[in-house]
């Protein structure tokens, strides 16, 4: 594609995504915006450490939900009001991150998604364990940052918040991508040892990455605290939200800065539609988990690539020619 | 003066010692070649000295500074760059991206600077030309044979300006007019002040371009010396035919 024909195509996108609230017909369609640019923001998070290093977390759940109930203890415990208790709370879910990443990033492969689980797994415990704090398995309730405004208002409100977290996570990932930092991640994702061969400090990179990818979902989290008012440990602790930052990644592809978002516009619709015809089943977690399959068997590197592909056409067998010759 | 230096590096898997109390001074300035027969400890011998694996005992010093405990990046930033046996680089990345990969000291300034601000990319423009491969700057690394890729790793290695390097086998499976082309880079590099440590196998490579040879046997050296001397030596062709 042309440069000039990108930015056009950008252009639309932000002015299309900054008119949205005001052209919905209805509040349940900004209400499943929201959502979407939530989800769309958690999967670029995802992706600053996925998309990058390939090291596939099941587990940043852990972070939304860790996320989010900081920024309601601070609010309720502390008194902090919504902005400092939202980025302390984020502030602290990094650092947590990067002490469990000195760990958890020591392991490859296979190994790193099943200690990304049992972080959720645990996280998950702790706060349900800890009753006298969190209130346990019945919840926390968050004071609404916006006592003025009603429902419609709020969300409203939560859309353009959301939008913004959702630039500042795909700036970062720009700006990382194109930085010798990124040059680097890109490289332990290739081959590790190799990238470590020729003076990156890996170890140092990954938790970064992880760091900064927890940061952000943090963030998420402590908004989706201060939209929803009503945290409920296992959903915000469940493998389900995780698991959608993996599948819309993939879904897009994970080496493309719109990959998560392309994937979050198609699963989070996709996954609403379900609920609003079928009621309160598990269909879409069927329907998630069915196109996930479908697309490790048939797109294994998402839908920007594939497409890609489609348009132009593939100049690789000139290289293998003049090698050849 | 010595680059490298080892002493009583030893290395054991399992019951095999696959590195065993070796002492060894790589001479500064040189083209020195590592040779020996298959299973003979080449290859951990480089990975001990760079770090991929830790030594049971013994140090190894480079420069008079002991590196025995250091990462392998930080190896890298003191001076030493390597290849891998079977030519290893970033299959899914374009031969630019490959370039600037290496890092040479972790400044933060550095590492968020964007790639194309620095003059990195000319420096890599200036290493890929040195290889002749300059024409497949944005072509994916895997669309490219596997003497081009060989090229591009040795490439990489010099992005972060070695003064030691260890080449793993650079002529494996390469065709011979690549062989004389690399023989002649190493040569020139050589010229320029760099110090080589060359494992291979094939024996007129190896006798042509080194000034001194190393033979490990069964992880111990067992000679060493200008090539015309070690190919003389009764011990090494022992080694080798096994006569």
């Amino acid at each position: 594609m042309r440069n000039a024909s990108r930015y056009a195509l950008l252009a639309a996108g932000v002015a299309l995504a900054l008119a949205y609230p005001w052209i919905v017909p209805n509040l349940y369609l900004l209400y499943a915006g929201v959502l979407t640019l939530m989800y769309a923001a958690t999967a670029t998070s995802w992706n600053i450490l996925g998309g990058f290093t390939g090291y596939v977390s099941l587990g940043h759940s852990a972070f939304f939900g860790l996320g989010a109930y900081g920024t309601g203890l601070l609010m309720t415990r502390a008194g902090w009001s919504w902005i400092p208790s939202l980025i302390g709370s984020a502030l602290v879910v990094a650092l947590f991150a990067a002490l469990v990443g000195v760990a958890a990033v020591r392991v490859r492969g296979a190994s790193f998604v099943i200690v990304s689980i049992a972080l959720v797994s645990m996280t998950n415990l702790l706060v349900q364990g800890w009753r006298s704090l969190t209130g346990g398995s019945t919840g926390l309730r968050v004071p609404s940052p916006f006592p003025d405004l009603n429902r419609g208002q709020s969300h409203f409100a939560f859309f353009y918040l959301f939008l913004g977290l959702l630039a500042l996570v795909m700036l970062t990932w720009w700006f990382i991508s194109r930085s010798r930092y990124g040059a680097g991640l890109r490289a332990i994702r290739e081959d590790e040892d190799k990238a470590e061969s020729l003076g990156v400090p890996t170890a140092a990179f990954k938790v970064t990455a992880y760091a900064l990818s927890a940061l952000f979902v943090a963030l998420a989290g402590g908004l989706y605290a201060l939209w929803f008012r009503s945290l409920d440990p296992i959903f915000v602790f469940s493998i389900l939200i995780g698991s959608y930052m993996v599948l819309m990644s993939l879904l897009g592809g994970v080496r493309h800065l719109f990959g998560p978002l392309l994937g979050a516009l198609i699963v989070a619709p996709a996954g609403e539609y379900f609920l609003v015809a079928l009621g309160e089943t598990q269909v879409h977690l069927a329907a998630a988990g069915l196109l996930l399959v479908l697309v490790v068997l048939f797109m294994p590197e998402g839908i920007i690539p594939a497409a890609a592909r489609l348009v132009s056409r593939p100049q690789q067998a000139s290289i293998r020619e003049e090698a050849a010759g | 003066m010595s680059s490298l230096r080892t002493a009583g590096l030893t290395k054991s898997f399992g019951g095999v010692r696959a590195v065993d109390d070796v002492t060894v001074e790589i001479a500064e300035g040189r083209i020195n070649g590592l040779i020996g027969p298959n299973g003979s400890g080449k290859t951990t011998f480089f990975n001990l000295v760079t770090g991929l694996i830790r030594p049971d005992e013994g140090r190894v010093l480079y420069r008079d500074r002991d590196i025995t405990r250091y990462a392998p990046h930080r190896i890298a930033h003191v001076g030493l760059g390597r290849t891998f046996q079977l030519c290893r680089v970033f299959p899914r990345m374009t031969v630019m991206e490959n370039m600037l990969v290496a890092v040479r000291r972790t400044r933060l300034r550095e590492l968020l600077a964007g790639t194309h601000a620095t003059g990195e990319v000319e420096r890599a423009r200036h290493w890929l030309t040195r290889m002749g491969i300059e024409h497949l700057e944005r072509a994916e690394a895997r669309n490219l044979s596997y003497g081009q890729q060989k090229l591009l790793e040795l490439a990489a290695v010099f992005m972060g300006d070695p003064e030691l390097v260890l080449l793993d086998e650079p002529a494996g499976g390469v065709n011979p007019a690549l062989i004389e082309r690399i023989v002649t880079l190493v040569r020139d590099l050589n010229a320029e002040g760099r110090t080589f440590l060359v494992v291979e196998h094939n024996m007129d490579m190896v006798m042509g371009m080194c000034d001194h040879v190393i033979v490990l046997d069964r992880g111990a050296p067992i000679a060493e010396g200008p090539p015309s001397a070690v190919r003389a030596d009764p011990r090494v062709l022992e080694a080798y035919l096994g006569v």
